[in-house]
């Protein structure tokens, strides 16, 4: 596999003997820890951006799940980077994602419930139309 | 930590799949659409945990995510989605203005927290070679002395083992209060998703009868 990447990483990056640029080839052919950190926090804004410009409010509660899934990922990330180095109480990070899914599943199930409920009374799903609490 | 080879390759494909399905996520305009993306994008981080070596939470991410609350959310926007189809091409974001303003701030976000990363990464370990080469020996040893499988062309993992043996010997407390969030919900959700005339019902009050009285 090295053998394929490390020829065109060459080709993309000519004048790979700055300090900065092989430490860049570095990390694309070695992914660490720092790359998995990025993956969550781009994931975690995403899930932001959609709760904040998003008027359906099922949309929202998806985005909320991204959310909780970018933890989710940085908690896994660090647990593997305290098992590389040798920490014995690493796989509480993975304990903790357990309980983070389920604390997911019992809000999902009422995020919805409270939907269904307001849809029944309310006959709208845009959550700018949901202003019973406005001025 | 470092990921080489084939796993680095998958990295990258399973970590833009589950960035760009997020985005699409956000911006599809059907909310089954929303859906469907959502779902891939839990089954892409679900395969970084595998290359995390978190076997046990990936097959909990796919069993739990994909299997229980995504049908959930697709069972509501069967429910509730309906007459919002029929209104046509409604806008799906909210005022000009907010979504500027979000977009503005996630971008400020966004560079920041990627250049935070990436300097504190550089500034935190200068890798050479042969240390990759250690580690990823060490895990080779790992993988070789871990039990082989019923086929032999595969190795068990004892992940699973690991986070059962955690779990009931220092977070016991928890995961029974666990247990009883999830019963809260399930009573909960059903009370909160039933129609007046089940409230009525459960009062042992014949719903003919207050609908007579005006007031169902």
């Amino acid at each position: 596999m090295s053998n394929i990447l490390t020829p065109v990483c060459a080709l993309l990056l000519q004048e790979a003997t700055g300090d900065r640029l092989s430490l860049m080839k570095q990390g694309l052919t070695h992914p660490d820890l720092s790359k998995f950190l990025v993956i969550g926090a781009l994931l975690f804004i995403i899930g932001v951006a959609g709760v904040l410009t998003r008027r359906n409010i099922i949309v929202i509660f998806m985005s909320i799940e991204l959310i909780l899934n970018a933890a989710n990922l940085n908690f896994i990330a660090f647990s593997r980077y305290l098992q590389d180095t040798g920490n014995a109480g690493a796989v509480a990070g993975q304990v903790f994602t357990v309980f983070i899914i389920v604390v997911a599943a019992a809000e999902a199930a009422i995020g919805l419930g409270i939907v269904i409920a307001l849809y029944r009374n309310k006959e709208t799903i845009w959550v700018d139309e949901i202003d019973l609490l406005k001025w | 930590m470092v990921l080489s080879g084939w796993e680095a390759l998958f990295f990258w494909i399973f970590g833009f799949a589950a960035l760009i399905a997020g985005l699409l996520t956000v911006l599809a305009r059907n909310a089954v659409h929303s859906a469907l993306f959502l779902i891939s994008s839990l089954v892409s981080v679900a395969a970084l945990f595998i290359l995390l070596g978190a076997e046990f939470i990936a097959g909990v991410q796919i069993l739990v995510y994909v299997g229980g609350v995504m049908v959930l959310f697709l069972f509501v926007i069967m429910l509730v989605n309906v007459s919002a189809e029929e209104r046509g091409r409604e806008a799906i974001f909210n005022s000009t203005s907010q979504v500027l303003a979000t977009l503005v701030f996630s971008a400020l976000l966004a560079f920041g927290i990627t250049y935070e990363l990436n300097q504190g990464a550089q500034n935190l370990q200068k890798r050479d070679e042969a240390k990759l080469k250690e580690v990823a020996v060490q895990r080779a040893e790992q993988q070789a002395a871990s039990q082989v499988g019923a086929t032999g062309t595969t190795h068990l993992t004892k992940d699973t083992e690991r986070i059962g043996a955690s779990l009931y010997r220092y977070a016991s407390l928890p995961f029974e209060i666990a247990s009883v969030l999830l019963l809260v919900a399930i009573i909960g959700s059903v009370m909160l998703a039933r129609t007046l005339k089940q409230e009525a019902a459960v009062d042992d009050v014949d719903p003919e009868l207050l609908k007579s009285k005006g007031e169902l």
